[in-house]
């Protein structure tokens, strides 16, 4: 199948960059909750 | 005032619990239900639903590209109302500047991805990569204004100054929405008016396919809750750090003046 390259790269760009973009968010969130006390930490 | 964010190699302040993170219970579980959703998108997607008539095996690309073009337009109109409840005196409240910031990054990444899969799909529909569409033209505009949007919050100064700055490029940017949604209406375009929801669509989708459409919406739309939940909550964290290194830094110089 022709096409099957072209399908394959748009889920793959679409699913990597949003599993890359919250795997980011996540570690710096940790990163940052570190170093910020509990008072500025609304939704804990 | 500059910005800086290191990561702590040393003790944990006083007043931090041992159990760091942006998360809540409630996150977690839309977290996991936003897996499900991509896992049964990407089986739907890919495997069970059938080849399209006319377009063939590429119709899988548009579960994707409609998902994400969605999510940008939703990304960039809640950008514009957080900013206009942020420059509204009544409603302003930093919250509102983060909750924009935040939708505008997955909406410039997701339309990012929009173009990019309307490019594969248009290679193998269309015969070519790009054309000078009208519908294609604005996007890719409208991509740029936001990419502009964000650098203009990386700007520097105070939070407010930020805040009133992206505020109103947000609430100009909007505009181009209805420009580029009813661009295939003003002008004579090579892409396709709306298959389902349209008016006078007289389109008839195989189950499957229906429903992998609308699957692929509310899972990026669920993907979208969740980034914007976290990235707000870090976005706060990095504006707490931000003013407290100023606090520390005024403390320094008035007692190097006493």
């Amino acid at each position: 199948m022709d096409d099957l390259g072209f399908i394959l790269l748009s889920y793959v760009a679409a699913l990597g960059s949003t599993a890359a973009l919250a795997w980011w968010v996540v570690r710096r969130g940790r990163a940052l909750a570190r170093q910020v006390p509990d008072e500025d930490k609304s939704w804990t | 005032m500059a910005i800086t964010h290191t990561q702590t190699t040393g003790p944990t302040p006083t007043g931090v619990t041992a159990r760091p993170g942006t998360g809540t219970t409630a996150t977690r579980w839309l977290g996991i239900a936003t897996i499900v959703l991509f896992a049964l998108l990407l089986l739907l997607g890919l495997v069970t639903s059938p080849a399209d008539v006319v377009q063939g095996e590429s119709v899988r690309i548009l579960y994707i590209h409609v998902g994400t073009v969605w999510v940008a337009y939703l990304a960039f109109i809640v950008t514009a109302v957080s900013s206009a409840a942020y420059l509204w005196k009544r409603t302003r409240s930093l919250t509102w500047d983060r909750v924009a910031g935040a939708s505008a990054e997955i909406g410039v990444l997701y339309m990012g991805v929009t173009l990019l899969s309307g490019s594969l799909w248009g290679r193998l529909s269309w015969g070519t990569f790009w054309v000078w569409d009208a519908r294609v033209t604005t996007t890719a505009f409208m991509f740029i204004t936001y990419i502009g949007y964000l650098a203009v919050r990386g700007l520097g100064g105070s939070h407010d100054q930020r805040a009133r700055r992206s505020g109103v490029v947000a609430l100009l940017a909007v505009v181009e929405i209805p420009l580029v949604h009813f661009s295939v209406k003003m002008w004579r375009s090579v892409h396709q008016d709306a298959s389902v929801a349209g008016r006078t669509t007289d389109v008839t989708l195989d189950g499957q396919m229906l429903f992998a459409l609308l699957l692929g919406t509310v899972a990026f739309t669920a993907m979208y809750v969740w980034y914007v939940l976290h990235r707000q909550r870090v976005l706060a964290m990095e504006d707490a750090i931000d003013d407290r290194g100023l606090d520390q830094a005024l403390l320094e110089r008035r007692n190097e003046a006493i």
